[in-house]
């Protein structure tokens, strides 16, 4: 199988029908998004991210390695996205879809194209070595707006990552264990987010973060990148009916509230995650006992 | 020593799953199963009387090279053979076995794969019973090194790996027959059957029923074992998901 099951006439006649009447299948508000939460794994800028039944795993990692020659006070940053079998049955193992080259195209746009990590900060020695910072994502459950929950995890995994520290000691650059010096979080600029729009009806019903179903009954998509200080980073209809340009004024308006929300409700997560580890870090060092 | 933990059906898209972290290498996998499922064409046509088991392993922050590969066919070839393919429903249809690597340290390019397979093997394991897989037997694995004095050093972690001198991964059927033998590194045949022996007692099941139909109770409790604990999983899971039966009784 290598087709997501379309949708009955009689499922998509009802998903529209209720639209018309601005009821949604699962009773949210058009401007709604599921409800979203977040954990954090052992190590940092491990993510695990639940927006309503689509859930996925970002890791963020680092490695030293050798700058390009064209740019070489960048450091390199990427972001690895490959559905497999896990995420939804449709989707083949070892062969990309779709949906897997536009999710990663709105991604490298929203967050790599934005400059949302400063790469110029992961430069260790000119030309010589600098950081390459990768973010990986694992679609464990498919259930509509991928995109969204994607930039959503990795921003929240770049936040909390922290990498080696290292330093330029006569030409030799030093990395030192992360049980020598305490790690350097990454230099994150803004934090853009993208907010996906379905519409509806002739453009008539316009929705925020559609469910699996909602998706394949929509008739087409508005993606909107934006940050916190309300600079749209990335603006996209890639098919599908029109959209009244209006509507494209009025609902960046509501993604930048939406982005407000969702980084103030990313924060505060972050917030606790990391006083509960400098907490159990400080303990461990003032412990005055000695192991027997 | 703390045993693995599990737990099962944690996904909602496929059929089964089971989540299993492994304390000493510290790995945390997720493994899917989509069964039975239809394939492409023309990949059946080498056995169309049997069901194809497709294995892929997907390395947490990587992208899938060589080793990823390697590690595949051998989880491949031993699931090929507990699966009954020729099960009703089953032939020229695709068991998709998909296991992400969600935590834990990476398996560096050109380290050895040993170390984690273990942990995808009863992953696997457990997400085949999870997608209700008609399978013909269970299995066990473990993972033992011989350090440079020719000890035998079990529950490895990743540095331990490193340093030993031989790493073998058996695992043993719930029948207490050798599955599969994986070994990396120098070592004598003599050696080999000592870790065998060893790796046995480890993996055997301490319930299975002696030749008269009884239960022999092992003196260790049942889920410091593999083969108890496999059990144990599954039974916890039966136990929550038929709780409205049971307690109805």
């Amino acid at each position: 199988m290598s087709k997501e099951a379309p949708l009955s006439n009689a499922e998509r006649d009802f998903i529209l029908e209720a639209l018309r009447e601005d009821v949604r299948l699962d009773g949210r508000n058009p401007d709604q998004f599921r409800p979203l939460s977040v954990s954090f794994g052992d190590e940092y800028g491990h993510v695990k991210l639940q927006l309503g039944k689509t859930s996925l795993v970002v890791r963020i990692s680092a490695e030293v390695t050798k700058p390009r020659d064209d740019r070489p006070f960048d450091g390199l940053f990427q972001i690895n996205l490959e559905l497999s079998a896990m995420g939804s049955p449709a989707w083949e193992n070892g062969r990309s879809n779709d949906l897997e080259a536009y999710v990663t195209h709105v991604l490298d746009s929203v967050v790599r194209r934005s400059n949302a990590l400063d790469t110029e900060s992961l430069c260790i020695l000119k030309g010589v070595s600098c950081w390459s910072i990768r973010a990986d994502v694992h679609v464990l459950d498919y259930d509509g707006n991928l995109t969204d929950a994607a930039c959503i995890a990795i921003m929240t995994g770049l936040q909390h990552f922290r990498r080696p520290d290292a330093v330029v000691r006569d030409g030799q650059v030093i990395v030192y264990g992360v049980e020598e010096r305490v790690p350097v979080a990454l230099n994150i600029t803004h934090k853009p987010l993208s907010i996906t729009f379905n519409s509806y009806n002739e453009g008539k019903s316009i929705i925020l973060d559609a469910t699996r179903k909602e998706e394949q009954a929509s008739e087409g998509e508005l993606v909107i990148g934006i940050n916190n200080g309300g600079d749209v980073c990335f603006l996209s209809k890639f098919s599908g009916a029109p959209v009244d340009p209006m509507e494209m004024v009025t609902k960046s308006t509501v993604a930048l509230e939406k982005v407000k929300e969702i980084n103030a409700q990313m924060e505060k997560a972050m917030q606790t995650d990391l006083a509960k580890r400098a907490k159990v870090g400080m303990a461990d060092l003032s412990r005055a006992e000695n192991d027997r | 020593m703390v045993g693995p933990t599990a737990s099962l059906s944690n996904l909602s898209r496929s059929d089964g799953s089971a989540s299993y972290k492994c304390p000493a290498t510290g790995y945390d996998v997720l493994g899917a199963v989509n069964a039975p499922i239809e394939l492409p064409a023309r990949r059946d046509a080498l056995k169309p009387e049997e069901a194809t088991v497709e294995v892929f392993v997907k390395p947490g922050n990587t992208t899938a090279g060589v080793g990823e590969r390697h590690v595949e066919g051998i989880l491949r070839n031993v699931l090929s053979k507990v699966v009954l393919g020729r099960e009703r429903g089953f032939p020229r249809r695709g068991v998709v076995i998909t296991l992400g690597i969600v935590g834990g340290e990476t398996v560096d390019r050109g380290d050895s794969y040993l170390t984690i397979l273990p942990a995808l093997l009863h992953t696997s394991l457990l997400a085949l019973l999870s997608a209700a897989v008609p399978l013909s037997m269970t299995f066990s694995a473990t993972l033992m090194g011989v350090d440079k004095s020719g000890a035998i050093i079990t529950d490895l972690s990743a540095a331990d790996a490193k340093a030993a001198a031989s790493l073998h991964v058996l695992a043993f059927t719930s029948k207490n027959h050798l599955l599969l033998n994986e070994s990396e590194g120098r070592f004598d045949f003599d050696t080999w059957e000592q870790v065998r022996e060893r790796a046995l007692s480890i993996c055997q099941d301490m319930t299975t029923p002696g030749p008269d139909g009884d239960v022999t109770m092992g003196e260790e409790a049942d889920g410091s074992r593999p083969e108890g604990f496999v059990r144990e999983t599954v039974e916890d899971r039966l136990y929550k998901d038929y709780s409205w039966k049971i307690d109805s009784i």
